[in-house]
C-alpha cells in the first residue's frame, strides 16, 4: 500500500468572529459538505507568514433555518409533504485545536486562511515525529496508521518516551470485546521488538495472562487479511508472530497437571510450571496481609521467621529442633509452638511474639499454600523465570488465569519485585523490561485498602522509567485506576469507551465530538496520547500477527487433564524424550505422590543428561510398607467424670 | 454609514383592465408543482456610503450587483453575477482639482444631476436615483445573460418592465412583493386583496410608457386570515409577447411550490421566495465589506 496524500487544493477556509475567533490553540473553518473532513482529521493551514496543524476536534451543521417552526410552517404540519424544491443552504463548520505552530514564537492566533488536508509529510510533522523518527537518532516506534481524508500515514512513538528514560509506561482503557486492547499491546510489542534500536539496550516483555487463553499463543501466526499486511507494510513491520516466547504457569491443585489452556500436545513442550516454596512466598508475605493485618506485630513476627527460622537449624524453648524449609516444616513449628504455649498454661507470649500474632500470621502463610495449591510447593526450592539470563527480544508469558485473586496478586508482586531487583543490579539479562498487566484496575484500584499490590505498582510507575521497568497497564475504566498510576503513564490509549467512563472528571478536555467518536470507535482503532503529540489522534492498526486467545483455543484444544501417572510420564517425557513409558510408570508405581512431585520437580531444574536416572536417584528407594501387629496397643483409658450437664 | 437604498415608490395609481374574463375574479390554481429543473432566479442588490466631501460636495462611493442562481435538483448555485463599484458626484459641481483626484482613485466616476440649488442632502438623493438605475441595469444584464444561454423559466425578484427587449424575455416571471402602486379599485380591489391562499386573481394588463404590455395577476401564497391584508400576497408580472399567458395556472403553481422553505431570516417572508432571498443573500456575502 502506498502511502497517500491530498491534492493541494484547499478544503476549507479559517472563519472567525468575535463570538467565535481564532486563538494560538483553536480556530473553526467551513468546507463544502462532502469535504472528507472528520473528527480527528489532521489539517494544515497556510497563511500569515506561518504555516499550522491541527486536529479536528468538533464538527457542526446548520442551515439558515431560524426557527425549527419555519420548517412546520413551510410543511404545513406534515412531515410527509413533498419535499421543498430548494435544499436550504447549509454550513459544515469544523473546530480544530492546534498541534503545532511553524513559527513556534511568537505565538500567535491562527491566520484566516485556506485550509489543507494533511498529507503524509504534513502528519509526521503535526506530530512533531520529525524530531525523532529521521537520522541516525532514529527512536521511533510505529504504533498505527493515521488514516483520514484520503491520507494513510504511520504514525510512530517516541521509544525514549514510551521506555524511558524520558517518560514510560502505556496505558490502554477500553470497553471489554470491543476496544482490542489487548490486540493493540500485543501488536505494539512486536513494533517495540522490531524497531526497538538496538544501541538503547535489550528489550524483553513479560505478560501477566490474567483471564482465559488471552496470551497463550504468542508464537502461534494468525491469518491476516490482505488489508492487515498492507497495513504492516506501510508501518515497517513483519507481520510474523513473536520468535522467542517462554510460557509459564502454575500447576493444578493435583501438582503435575499445568493450569494453562496452553495444554494442546502439540504446545505444552514449551510451558514451563511456575512452582514456589516457602522461602518465595515468605519474602512476599505481606501480599497475604490485609490492612488488618499490617501491623508492626505481624512484620516483627514474619521478620523473625525469615531471618532467624527458615532455612535454618532451630531450636525451641521445649527441645524440639527444626530445620523449617518447607510448608509442612513450618506448620511442624508452629504446632511445637501451641503446644508448647499450651502446657505452659497462663502464657502467651513466645520469644516476644503474643500467640494471636502467631495464630494470625500462621493461618495467612498456611492458607496460601491451600488456596494456592499447585503454585506452591511444599519443597523447599521451586521453578521460575528465568531471573538474569532474560533474552533480548522475548517474551514471557506468565499465565496466572487459573489462580485465584490471592495467587495472582502474589505471583505479579514476586516477578515483578525480582524484575525490579535484577534492573537495579543491571543483571536481568536484558535493560528495558516491559510488564503487561490487564484489568490494572484489580490490581491498583483508584479506592480501597491500600495493598501491597498497589504501592508496588505506584513505585514502578514513578520510579521504574530509570530503571527499564515498564508498565503498560490495561483496563475497562481507566477512571478506576489510581491515578497515580495512570497519571504516570507517558502514553495513553484508547479504545472503544464506555458513555458513563467517559462522562468522568478524566475525559473533560476531550470535546464532545471526540466523545461520541471514542464511544463508537469500529474495532481495531485507537486514539491515542503521547507527550510529543500536543492532541490525541485517532490510529488504525492491524490485526497482531499471532493467534487470538479464542483463535487459538479453537486451533490447538486444550488437552483434558491426565491421570497423575500419565502426567508425570509426559513430563518426563517432555524433559527427554528417550524416556520410556512403562520404566517411569513402574518407577512411580505406589509411592506417595508428594515424593513424585518433589523429584519431578528437581529433574526439571537440574535438567539432567539422563532424566530418568536422575529421577529415580531423587525419587529414592521405595520404603516398604511394614505390617501392622495384630495386637491392639495399650492405651489406659482416660479416667471417667461426672458431667453434670449431661442428659438424664 | 452604508445604505442600502429603498426602492422608490412608484406612482400610487396606475390603470389595468382586465382580460381574463368579464372582471375580476379569484381562480382556484390547483396543487403546487415545482419548476422544472434549471430554472433561473434573479436579483440585485445596492449599497452606498458617503465616502467624503469637497466643500458641501458629497463623494458617494457605491456597489449594485445582480445575480442569477440556477436551481437543478434542489441545489442552487450561481450561473450570472454582475458587480460594479463607482463614485458619484453632482454633475459640474467639482473643480478640475479635486475631481482629478477622484479619477485617481480608480473607480468609474459617474454624474447624477445636480438640483438648482446646492444642498447635500438632495445631492445624496440624485445619487440614490443613479445608483438604483445602475442596479437596473445589472440586473437587465444578469437576466439578458440567463435568458440567452437558458431556455428554462427565470423567476425574477420584482417587475419585469425593465426586461422588455432582451430575447427570450416572455420567460421571466416577476414577483413583486410592494404593492405602493393600485392598479385595480372597487370590487376587483376587494377580490385581490381578499384571496383565499392558493388562489389568483384573472390576468389584468397594464400599458406602459414607452410601447409594450405587461400581464399581471394577484397569487395568494399563504392565507391572510387573522394577519394583514397583504399578507401572502404576491403580483406576478409578465411581458405581453405572446398574448395572454395561458400558464399562469401553471406558473402559480410553480410559485405556490416556492413556499418552501421559508425565508424565515427576512421580514418578508410570507412573498419572498427562498431562492430569491438566496440570491440576496450570496450577493451582499460576496461583496462584503468595503476594501
Amino acid at each position: 500500500m502506498a502511502l497517500t496524500g491530498t491534492s493541494q487544493a484547499p478544503i476549507g477556509r479559517v472563519v472567525a468572529t468575535e463570538a467565535l475567533p481564532a486563538s494560538p490553540h483553536q480556530f473553526h473553518f467551513w468546507t463544502a459538505l462532502d469535504a472528507p473532513v472528520g473528527i480527528g482529521a489532521i489539517v494544515r493551514v497556510d497563511g500569515g507568514g506561518r504555516t499550522v496543524h491541527a486536529v479536528v476536534t468538533d464538527g457542526r451543521g446548520y442551515s439558515d433555518l431560524l426557527t425549527p417552526l419555519h420548517d412546520v410552517v413551510a410543511a404545513e404540519g406534515n412531515p410527509g409533504s413533498v419535499l421543498p424544491p430548494t435544499r436550504r443552504a447549509e454550513i459544515r463548520l469544523w473546530t480544530a485545536a492546534v498541534l503545532r505552530q511553524e513559527p513556534a514564537e511568537p505565538v500567535q492566533p491562527v491566520p484566516l486562511a485556506d485550509v489543507h488536508m494533511a498529507d503524509a509529510h504534513d502528519v509526521e510533522v503535526a506530530l512533531r515525529m520529525d524530531t525523532y523518527a529521521r537520522g541516525d537518532e532514529r527512536t521511533a516506534i510505529p504504533v498505527g496508521l493515521y488514516s483520514a481524508g484520503g491520507t494513510r500515514a504511520p504514525v510512530y512513538l517516541d521509544a525514549d518516551f514510551l521506555l524511558g528514560p524520558e517518560s514510560a509506561h502505556l496505558s490502554i482503557s477500553g470497553v471489554s470485546g470491543l476496544a482490542t486492547k489487548t490486540s493493540a499491546v500485543v501488536f505494539l510489542l512486536n513494533a517495540i521488538f522490531q524497531h526497538f534500536p538496538a544501541r538503547k539496550g535489550r528489550v524483553a516483555a513479560v505478560c501477566f495472562n490474567v483471564k482465559g487463553p488471552d496470551l497463550d499463543f504468542l508464537d502461534c501466526a494468525s491469518d491476516l487479511s490482505a488489508e492487515d499486511r498492507e497495513m504492516y507494510a506501510a508501518l515497517g513491520i513483519r507481520p510474523d508472530p513473536f520468535a522467542a516466547v517462554r510460557y509459564c504457569a502454575p500447576h493444578k491443585p493435583d501438582g503435575v497437571n499445568l493450569n494453562t489452556l496452553r495444554t494442546h500436545p502439540t504446545l505444552i513442550d514449551s510451558v514451563e510450571p511456575l512452582v514456589w516454596g516457602l522461602r518465595e512466598v515468605l519474602d512476599y508475605a505481606e501480599v497475604l496481609l490485609n490492612r488488618d493485618d499490617i501491623d508492626a506485630k505481624a512484620d516483627a513476627f514474619l521478620d523473625f521467621l525469615a531471618d532467624r527460622v527458615v532455612g535454618k537449624p532451630f531450636q525451641d524453648e521445649w527441645g524440639g529442633h527444626h530445620l523449617v524449609e518447607s510448608f509442612a516444616g513450618l506448620e511442624g513449628l508452629f504446632r511445637a509452638i501451641f503446644d508448647g504455649l499450651e502446657q505452659a498454661s497462663g502464657r502467651d507470649i513466645w520469644r516476644t511474639h503474643h500467640v494471636a500474632t502467631i495464630r494470625k500470621v500462621r493461618n495467612r502463610l498456611l492458607n496460601v499454600s491451600t488456596r494456592c495449591k499447585g503454585l506452591v510447593t511444599d519443597d523447599a526450592e521451586g521453578h521460575d523465570l528465568p531471573f538474569g539470563a532474560f533474552a533480548d527480544r522475548s517474551v514471557y508469558v506468565v499465565d496466572v488465569a487459573g489462580l485465584d485473586q490471592l495467587g495472582q496478586d502474589l505471583v505479579f508482586t514476586r516477578v515483578v519485585s525480582k524484575l525490579r531487583e535484577h534492573l537495579e543490579r543491571r543483571d536481568l539479562g536484558v535493560e528495558n523490561v516491559v510488564v503487561f498487566v490487564d484489568e490494572l484496575n484489580k490490581y491498583a484500584p483508584a479506592d480501597g485498602p491500600e495493598t501491597y499490590v498497589r504501592k508496588m505498582l505506584l513505585d514502578i510507575s514513578e520510579r521504574g522509567r530509570y530503571l527499564g521497568l515498564v508498565l503498560f497497564g490495561a483496563q475497562q475504566f481507566r477512571s478506576q485506576v489510581h491515578r497515580r498510576v495512570v497519571g504516570n503513564a507517558g502514553t495513553t490509549v484508547y479504545g472503544r469507551m464506555d458513555g458513563d467512563e467517559l462522562a468522568t472528571p478524566g475525559y473533560q478536555t476531550l470535546s464532545p465530538a471526540t466523545k461520541i467518536r471514542l464511544a463508537t470507535l469500529p474495532k481495531g482503532e485507537l486514539m491515542v496520547r503521547h507527550p510529543h503529540f500536543t492532541q490525541p489522534v485517532f490510529l488504525k492498526f492491524p490485526r497482531p500477527a499471532v493467534l487470538a486467545g479464542r483463535q487459538g483455543v479453537d486451533r490447538y484444544p486444550p488437552a483434558a487433564d491426565v491421570p497423575f501417572a500419565d502426567a508425570v510420564v509426559r513430563q518426563l517425557l517432555m524433559l527427554d524424550r528417550r524416556v520410556t513409558p512403562g520404566r517411569a510408570r513402574d518407577l512411580i508405581a505406589g509411592r506417595r505422590e508428594d515424593d513424585v512431585r518433589r523429584a519431578l520437580l528437581a529433574t526439571r531444574r537440574a535438567r539432567p543428561a539422563d532424566v530418568l536416572a536422575f529421577f529415580a536417584a531423587r525419587l529414592g528407594a521405595a520404603v516398604g510398607r511394614e505390617a501392622a501387629s495384630a495386637a491392639p496397643a495399650a492405651v489406659t483409658p482416660l479416667r471417667r467424670v461426672e458431667d453434670p450437664y449431661a442428659p438424664k | 454609514m452604508v445604505h442600502f437604498a429603498p426602492q422608490p415608490v412608484q406612482q400610487p395609481f396606475a390603470t389595468a383592465r382586465v382580460v381574463e374574463g368579464d372582471r375580476l375574479c379569484a381562480v382556484r390554481v390547483g396543487a403546487a408543482e415545482p419548476a422544472p429543473d434549471g430554472v433561473g432566479f434573479a436579483d440585485g442588490i445596492q449599497r452606498w456610503s458617503v465616502e467624503g466631501h469637497f466643500g458641501l460636495v458629497p463623494v458617494i462611493r457605491a456597489e449594485v450587483a445582480a445575480g442569477v442562481l440556477v436551481r437543478a435538483r434542489g441545489t442552487l448555485s450561481c450561473t450570472v453575477r454582475r458587480v460594479e463599484e463607482f463614485l458619484v458626484v453632482p454633475a459640474g459641481r467639482l473643480a478640475a482639482a479635486p475631481r482629478a483626484a477622484l479619477e485617481r482613485v480608480g473607480l468609474m466616476v459617474r454624474e447624477a444631476d445636480a438640483g438648482p440649488r446646492p444642498h447635500p442632502l438632495v445631492d445624496r438623493f440624485a445619487a440614490a436615483q443613479v445608483i438604483e438605475r445602475r442596479r437596473e441595469a445589472l440586473e437587465r444584464e444578469a437576466c439578458g445573460a440567463f435568458l440567452a444561454q437558458a431556455s428554462e423559466p427565470l423567476i425574477v425578484d420584482g417587475g419585469v418592465r425593465g426586461l422588455r427587449g432582451i430575447p427570450g424575455a416572455e420567460r421571466a416571471i416577476g414577483v413583486v412583493k410592494h404593492h405602493e402602486t393600485q392598479f385595480l379599485d372597487g370590487p376587483d380591489l376587494e377580490v385581490a386583496l381578499t384571496l383565499p391562499e392558493g388562489e389568483r386573481s384573472s390576468v389584468f394588463t397594464r400599458d406602459l410608457d414607452g410601447g409594450g404590455t405587461t400581464l399581471s395577476w394577484y397569487l395568494r401564497l399563504w392565507p391572510w386570515t387573522d394577519e394583514d391584508l397583504l399578507h401572502g400576497l404576491t403580483r406576478i408580472e409578465r411581458l405581453a409577447q405572446n398574448g395572454l399567458p395561458a400558464d399562469a395556472d401553471r406558473v402559480s403553481r410553480w410559485l405556490m411550490a416556492e413556499r418552501a422553505p421559508i425565508a424565515g431570516r427576512d421580514p418578508r417572508w410570507d412573498r419572498l421566495l427562498y431562492p430569491l432571498h438566496e440570491v440576496e443573500t450570496l450577493l451582499r456575502a460576496q461583496a462584503g465589506g468595503w476594501h
